[in-house]
């Protein structure tokens, strides 16, 4: 039975999974969740995703939620097709874990809170918070500062090979370009990463929308 | 033997302490100067570039971000103290489920909770109050699902304790601390977890200092 993704075709965590699965060349079926009418809600939903947040996968029975735990099992599942996107040396594994570790604090919380600012909040009727905003983008410059120290040294955030670590950071980067504020550009190994990441065959495949 | 550059209080120093702890990987924690900027001087962002604590020299290999490193040492030692992360497929995948849990539907509302009811007032500033209602009113939504999930299984990513549930300790606790235990103690499922888990001797050795 072919994978199942359940989805919203634009959400940023449905293209995380979207694009390891195309880097993978793992076929899947894309079951849009209609968000604006609260389906990810509904106790249907919620049986399988008990936060009501999506994505989540059914891979023949089994249910796993949470973009990033779904790219690491998909990666790992199909860990002889496709790009490595995992490495199996003891010192790379740790080296892969602290740049999974550096997306999810050094950078998601600065640049999922600017999507929501300058992009999401009117989505549902909100307005920006242009203090809180102002203050994300100053977190979130120092922090590319030392994204640009590490790039400068090292063709990708865990190493030389590029990993899942990199392809975690497209859909909220991507999002945040497009309400305007690029602060990959005037740090030149960081721009130099960001162009190599995003203009991958997977990343065009899916960021437009499943 | 694992040096561990950090902070005796600091809530990601105490993570990799608790861990080391739960393995029986003996450490020497080598105190940083938080309060002196130490983590910003350039012999210690030449080890750590965020200019942040905890960071490892494990007999010359350097590791930073408190996950990676409990993950890094979970790994190196798995038959001894206490298993932290499983290996067969399917556990992983829950595991990273249940790891990813923490990240985005806990501590992501958790830290800056505590960092404006707690920390800003230890250096002298306000809390931002509004801030910090709606971060509460979007964890109690959380709890309720851990709560529900804690329903079926005894742990986070099924019926043996894992890394995942750990992590939650230290910033948990800094929580209860300030006066939020109320939140746990309130949701009879995750009361009974949050119990279970802060009472392990390998977290009361560390808890009130790594």
């Amino acid at each position: 039975m072919v994978l199942k993704l359940y989805g919203f075709a634009t959400s940023t965590c449905t293209l995380r999974v979207a694009v390891v699965l195309k880097e993978k060349n793992v076929p899947f079926e894309f079951i849009p969740v209609d968000l604006l009418k609260g389906a990810h809600k509904a106790p249907e939903f919620t049986a399988y995703q008990p936060f009501g947040q999506v994505p989540y996968i059914d891979d023949n029975g089994l249910i796993l939620y949470e973009s990033r735990a779904i790219g690491r099992y998909i990666a790992a599942k199909y860990a002889s097709q496709g790009t490595p996107l995992l490495p199996t040396d003891p010192t790379a594994i740790a080296f892969f874990e602290q740049a999974a570790s550096t997306e999810t604090s050094n950078y998601d919380p600065f640049v999922s809170g600017l999507a929501w600012e300058l992009k999401f909040s009117m989505l549902f009727g909100g307005k920006t918070d242009e203090a809180r905003a102002k203050s994300l983008q100053g977190q979130l410059s120092a922090k590319l500062d030392a994204y640009d120290v590490i790039l400068g040294k090292q063709k990708y955030l865990a190493g030389n090979d590029i990993t899942l670590a990199d392809l975690f950071h497209l859909p909220y980067g991507a999002v945040v370009l497009d309400v305007g504020l690029d602060e990959f550009s005037s740090r030149p190994n960081v721009a130099r990463w960001w162009k190599d990441i995003s203009s991958r065959a997977s990343w065009e495949a899916v960021k437009g929308g499943i | 033997m694992v040096k561990l550059y950090g902070f005796t209080h600091s809530t990601c120093t105490r993570l990799v302490a608790l861990v080391c702890k739960e393995k029986n990987i003996p450490y020497e924690l080598v105190h940083v100067n938080l309060a002196k900027g130490e983590q910003k001087d350039p012999a210690f962002t030449a080890n750590q570039p965020f200019g942040q604590v905890p960071y490892i020299d494990d007999e010359g290999f350097i590791l930073y971000e408190s996950r990676a490193i409990a993950r890094y040492l979970s790994k190196k030692y798995p038959n001894q103290g206490t298993s932290l992360i499983p290996s067969d497929p399917k556990a992983e995948g829950l595991f990273e489920q249940a790891a990813s849990i923490e990240a985005f539907n806990f501590t992501a509302f958790v830290a800056p909770i505590v960092a404006e009811k707690v920390f800003k007032p230890r250096r002298g500033l306000q809390p931002n109050e509004e801030r910090v209602t709606e971060l509460l009113a979007m964890l109690q939504g959380k709890m309720d699902a851990y709560d529900a999930i804690l329903g079926k299984q005894k742990y986070l990513a099924g019926d043996s304790v894992t890394l995942a549930d750990l992590s939650h300790l230290p910033h948990g606790t800094v929580f209860c601390q300030a006066g939020y235990a109320e939140v746990f103690e309130s949701r009879p499922n995750l009361s009974r977890w949050w119990k279970d888990i802060s009472s392990r001797p390998a977290w009361l050795a560390v808890k009130d200092g790594a």
